[in-house]
C-alpha cells in the first residue's frame, strides 16, 4: 500500500500548529514512515500539488485566501482544519467586532492600501465557512497527541475519535481544584476536551480554544456567576478570546 | 462495653503512629498513599512522609475509587500486525491511608458491582493488592450528608481503621492483613484502654450533630419517592441549568461507568486498549454507531443519574448508590446535582409527583466467571457481500475451541487499533465449528471489518447476553417479524427452528420481513428455501421500490403485512420481533390487535453494548442491562420501562 501524501498549509495564523508537528522531534521519523510529506513550508523547500490529505492552519481573511483554499480543497481527498484559527476562527475573529475598514485604519492609519490585494480583507472566517472540512484538530495549539492520533487514524482508515465532551471531564480526572473555587472564570464546562485540561491543570482558566460545545442556559450562567462572585464581563472577556461571533448567552 | 470494643482495638501514641507510617513509606514492597492537601482541598496521593498526612480533612476531590478503577487503565496491549494481545496486572501491594467511612461503604458497593457476575479481574486484583487504612471523620464537609445515609461511621470494609484523638491514635484491626501490617511496622502497639475506646465512641456519637444538612426521608424510601416521580417537573426545571459536564459522575465514589478506546502509536502497529471513566450526563453516552442516541434529552440524562443512585441500583444490588459524601454538590457549578436537595425537593413537592416507574430485573444467565477483557482470535473463513451495507463473515476460533452460543446472543468483535463492537450472531447454533456474523457498515470497527479479507483475524469476546428462549417456544406457532438488519439475529433462530432435527418441536412458522428496498433484503436465497416449505409462510415488504427494480413482494411498512396473515390459534402463537427502534411500538400494537398476549411476544433490542458484561453502563434501559438481561426480552418484562420503546 502506498503511503498517503500529506501537505500542510497555513493562512492567517502564527504557524504554531505546524510547529507542533515539527516539534514531534524523533517521532517525525515515525511520521514519515507512515506518510509522505509533500508540502510543508515551515520545514521543507519542496512543494507538490499532488496530495491526499491537506492540513490547513489559519483563518480565512481575504478573497485571495478563499481562492487558494478552494484550490487546496479540490486537490485534496481529505481536508483537515488544523488549530483554533482554522477550526473556529479563534483569535482572528476578535476583530469581527469591528468592520474591516475600521480595523485597517486602526492598524495602518492613513497608509494607502487601495488596490493592494494583501490588504483586501473581509470579516474573518473559519475554514469550514469556505470549504467542506472532513476532520477537525482543535486547539491553540493542537496537542501533539491529538495530531498523532488523527494522522494514525487517517492512515488506518478510521474516523478520528475527537472528544465530544467538555474539558471538565479531563480536569476532574486530573483531580484539579476547580478554578471557580479559586475565583476564576473558566470555560472548561462548555469547551471541547482533548487537551487533557492542560490549562486548568496548570492553574490557568480555560479560554475555550477548542471551541464551545453547548450554550448554557442563561439562568444557569447567572447562578454560577453569583455563586462564585464573578461578573458577566469576566465571562465575556474569556468568551471573546477564541469564540467571538458564536451566539452568546445573552 | 459495645461489641465493637471486643474486637481488637489497639492504640499508639500520635508519634508512634507517625513512625508507623514512615516505616510503611520506607518499605520498598509497599506503595503508600494518603490524604494530602492540594490548595484548600484534599487528594489521595503518594505519601512521601507521615507529616504530609491530613487526617483532619473533610473530603477529597476524587474518591479512593481511582485506586481500583483508575481514570485511565490499560486493559491490554496489542500488535496490529500480528493480531496479538497481552496484558499485565500490576502486583505491588498498596496501602491507602485515611479513607473515610462513607468512602469505605462506597468501595463495598463497588465490590458488589465488580464482583457480581461477571467478576472483573482488573478490579479484583487491585482490591486484593490494596490495604485500606480507614479514618474516622474529624471534620465534616459542608455539603456532606453522610449521617443521613448512615455512612458517617463504619464497622467493616477496612483492614485498619484509625481514630486520631490528638495525643493518641486508636487503631481498630479489621482484618488479618491489617493486623500483620500493623505488627510488622510498629513495636509500640498496646491494647487500647477502656478510656480511649470510650473517647472514640464519643467522637463518633457527636458526629451526626456536626452535619448541617439532612434528608427529609430515610434512604430506604428513595425507591418509593423516585418510583412515583418519573415525570416530576423537577427533572426538567433542574436540567435546564445542567452544563452536561458530568463532573457529578466523575467525582462520585459510586459511579462506575467506563468507556474503552484503542490508542495506536504513530507506527500504526503497537497500541493499547484503554478503559477510562465515562459519565451518563454526556450526550454521547448512549450513542450507537448508527448515530442513534437512546437518551436524547438533557432532562432524561439528568434524571437517569438520580434513578441509578436511588432506584436502579437499589433494585439490583439492594443498596442506595449514594453515600452522602457531597462531592457532586461541590463539583456542580450550577449546584443542581446534590442528591439531598433533589430528594428533599421531591418530598416537599410530592403533590406534583407524576409518572410511576416499577420494574424488576429480568433473569440473566451471566456466569460468575472472571473476565479479563482479552479477546480470542478468530479467522475469517468466508466473506459474502449481502447488500451494499451488509457483509456476512464466517469465522472460526483460532484456538480450535468452537464458540458455544444460543440464537439471539452477540459477540464483541475486536479490530485491534480500531476498537470493539457488539455484533449479533447470525448462524444457528447447530452450525459446527464456525459461526456467522452479518455486519452493517456503520462505525469505525464495522467499516474496517468490511475492508478485511479471508484469512484475516479478528478478536472475539463472548458470546454475551440472553438469547431466545428456544424451550419456551416449543409447541408454539411462531410469527417472526423482522425489520432491516433485525433479520440478522432472527435468522439464527429461524434456522434453528426450521432445522430438520428441531422442526417437529415447533408449530406453524410465519415470517414477516420488511426492508428499505429490494436491494436491502438479507438472505434472499435462504428465504426462498423457507418459502418452499409447506409449514412456513413468508411475507416480504419494502418501504420503497426504486424504478426498474424487480420486486414481487409488497410495498409498505412491515405492519402492512399483518392483514395477510391467517391468524389461527392466536392463544398458542408466539411473536418474535426484531428491528429498528422505531418499529417495535407499531408492530406490538398490531400484535395486540390480533390478540397476541404480552408474555407471548419476544423482542431483541439494540443499545450501546460496550463491555458486554454489565459493567460499563452504556446499554441500560432504565435499570435493565441489555447486554446481560437482554438483548432478547420477553415483552412483559420490559413493557413498563419508559426507555424501552420510545
Amino acid at each position: 500500500m502506498s503511503k498517503p501524501r500529506v501537505a500542510f498549509f497555513d493562512f492567517a495564523s502564527c504557524e504554531g500548529c505546524e510547529l507542533q508537528v515539527a516539534n514531534l522531534e524523533e517521532e517525525v521519523l515515525d511520521l514519515i514512515e507512515i506518510v509522505d510529506v509533500v508540502s510543508f513550508r515551515e520545514v521543507m523547500k519542496e512543494h507538490s500539488d499532488d496530495y491526499d490529505i491537506a492540513f490547513v492552519e489559519g483563518s480565512i481573511m481575504r478573497p485571495m485566501d478563499e481562492e487558494r483554499l478552494k484550490k487546496i480543497r479540490s486537490n485534496a481527498k481529505v481536508l483537515v482544519a488544523f488549530g483554533a484559527c482554522a477550526t473556529i476562527g479563534g483569535v482572528n475573529k476578535i476583530r469581527n467586532q469591528w468592520q474591516p475598514d475600521e480595523v485597517l485604519k486602526e492598524v495602518y492609519g492613513d497608509a494607502d492600501l487601495e488596490g493592494n490585494e494583501f490588504f483586501d480583507v473581509f470579516k474573518t472566517k473559519a475554514v469550514d465557512e469556505v470549504v467542506k472540512v472532513d476532520y477537525y484538530i482543535y486547539g491553540c495549539p493542537p496537542p501533539r497527541e491529538e495530531i498523532k492520533k488523527v494522522i494514525t487514524s487517517l492512515v488506518m482508515g478510521k474516523k478520528p475519535d475527537i472528544p465530544n465532551y467538555p474539558v471538565c471531564v479531563e480536569c476532574k480526572k486530573n483531580e484539579n481544584v476547580c478554578l471557580f473555587e479559586l475565583g476564576k472564570f473558566c470555560l472548561g464546562p462548555i469547551t471541547r476536551a482533548g487537551c487533557n485540561a492542560i490549562c486548568p491543570s496548570n492553574g490557568r482558566a480555560c479560554d475555550g480554544c477548542r471551541g464551545i460545545l453547548s450554550e448554557p442556559d442563561t439562568r444557569c450562567v447567572e447562578d454560577i456567576l453569583e455563586r462564585y462572585g464573578l461578573t458577566y464581563d469576566e465571562l465575556k472577556h474569556r468568551f471573546t478570546m477564541f469564540n467571538y461571533g458564536r451566539e452568546e448567552e445573552k | 462495653m459495645s461489641l465493637e470494643g471486643v474486637r481488637m482495638k489497639k492504640s499508639l501514641s500520635k508519634q508512634d503512629f507517625l513512625r508507623f507510617l514512615d516505616n510503611l513509606i520506607s518499605d520498598d514492597t509497599l506503595d503508600v498513599f494518603g490524604v494530602k492537601a492540594k490548595g484548600k482541598r484534599f487528594v489521595f496521593a503518594p505519601l512521601e512522609s507521615s507529616s504530609e498526612l491530613r487526617l483532619d480533612y473533610d473530603v477529597t476531590i476524587l474518591p479512593p475509587k481511582k485506586f481500583f478503577l483508575p481514570q485511565y487503565e490499560t486493559l491490554l496491549k496489542f500488535d496490529v500486525s500480528r493480531n496479538s494481545v497481552s496484558h499485565k496486572l500490576d502486583g505491588k501491594t498498596r496501602v491507602v491511608v485515611g479513607v473515610h467511612p462513607y468512602d469505605i461503604v462506597a468501595l463495598q458497593q463497588m465490590d458488589k458491582v465488580y464482583f457480581n457476575s461477571y467478576v472483573d479481574r482488573f478490579y479484583k486484583q487491585r482490591r486484593e493488592n490494596t490495604i485500606i487504612i480507614g479514618s474516622d471523620i474529624l471534620n465534616v464537609s459542608d455539603r456532606s450528608f453522610a449521617a443521613s445515609m448512615g455512612t458517617h461511621v463504619v464497622s467493616s470494609g477496612y483492614d485498619l481503621l484509625v481514630t486520631d484523638l490528638g495525643d493518641t491514635v486508636v487503631v481498630d484491626v479489621g482484618s488479618e492483613k491489617g493486623r500483620v501490617l500493623l505488627e510488622k511496622h510498629t513495636s509500640e502497639l498496646r491494647d487500647a484502654s477502656e478510656k480511649e475506646v470510650k473517647r472514640v465512641e464519643e467522637l463518633r456519637a457527636a458526629l451526626p450533630g456536626k452535619y448541617k444538612r439532612s434528608l427529609k426521608v430515610e434512604k430506604e424510601r428513595w425507591r418509593e419517592v423516585l418510583g412515583n416521580s418519573y415525570d416530576h417537573p423537577l427533572w426538567k426545571e433542574l436540567s435546564e441549568k445542567c452544563l452536561q459536564c458530568s463532573s457529578c459522575t466523575m467525582v462520585c465514589p459510586t459511579c462506575y461507568c467506563f468507556d474503552v478506546k484503542d490508542e495506536v502509536s504513530l507506527n500504526t502497529v503497537d497500541g493499547v486498549r484503554v478503559r477510562t471513566w465515562d459519565g451518563c450526563l454526556l450526550p454521547d453516552f448512549s450513542k450507537v454507531a448508527s448515530g442513534e442516541v437512546f437518551r436524547k434529552e438533557k432532562s432524561e440524562r439528568f434524571r437517569h443519574r438520580f434513578y441509578r443512585k436511588g432506584l436502579y441500583l437499589p433494585e439490583r444490588y439492594g443498596f442506595v448508590a449514594c453515600v452522602g459524601c457531597g462531592r457532586c454538590a461541590i463539583a456542580c457549578l450550577p449546584d443542581i446535582a446534590d442528591p439531598l436537595d433533589v430528594i428533599n425537593s421531591l418530598v416537599e413537592r410530592k403533590s406534583e409527583a407524576e409518572g410511576v416507574l416499577r420494574f424488576s430485573i429480568p433473569e440473566s444467565k451471566a456466569a460468575a466467571e472472571e473476565i479479563d477483557y482479552l479477546p480470542r482470535n478468530a479467522v475469517i473463513k468466508r466473506m459474502e457481500k449481502l447488500t451494499e451495507m451488509e457483509t456476512l463473515f464466517e469465522l472460526e476460533m483460532e484456538d480450535g475451541e468452537p464458540l458455544v452460543y444460543e440464537p439471539g446472543q452477540f459477540v464483541e468483535v475486536s479490530v485491534f487499533g480500531v476498537g470493539e463492537a457488539p455484533i449479533s450472531i447470525s448462524s444457528p447454533p447447530q452450525k459446527s465449528s464456525s459461526f456467522e456474523l452479518v455486519v452493517r457498515r456503520a462505525g469505525n470497527v464495522t467499516s474496517r471489518l468490511h475492508s478485511m479479507r479471508v484469512g484475516d483475524r479478528v478478536g472475539i469476546r463472548g458470546p454475551f447476553g440472553r438469547g431466545f428462549d428456544v424451550k419456551a417456544l416449543e409447541g408454539r406457532n411462531l410469527i417472526f417479524v423482522a425489520g432491516g438488519i433485525g433479520m440478522v439475529p432472527m435468522r439464527s433462530l429461524i434456522c434453528y427452528v426450521l432445522d430438520d432435527k428441531k422442526r417437529e418441536d415447533y408449530g406453524m412458522v410465519t415470517v414477516l420481513y420488511g426492508s428499505k428496498t429490494p436491494q436491502d433484503v438479507l438472505f434472499m436465497d435462504e428465504i426462498k428455501e423457507w418459502e418452499k416449505k409447506s409449514d412456513v409462510t413468508v411475507k416480504l415488504t419494502v418501504d420503497t421500490c426504486p424504478e426498474g427494480v424487480c420486486w414481487d413482494g409488497c410495498v409498505g411498512l412491515v405492519t402492512s403485512l399483518f392483514p395477510q396473515v391467517r391468524w389461527k390459534d392466536v392463544e398458542n402463537t408466539v411473536a418474535v420481533v426484531v428491528g429498528p427502534p422505531v418499529m417495535y411500538k407499531f408492530v406490538i400494537k398490531c400484535l395486540h390487535t390480533m390478540g397476541v398476549r404480552d408474555e407471548n411476544i419476544y423482542v431483541s433490542l439494540e443499545r450501546r453494548m460496550k463491555c458486554g458484561v454489565g459493567k460499563c453502563g452504556h446499554c441500560q434501559i432504565n435499570g435493565v442491562y441489555v447486554c446481560k438481561e437482554g438483548p432478547v426480552f420477553n415483552y412483559s418484562e420490559i413493557k413498563d420501562l419508559p426507555e424501552a420503546f420510545s
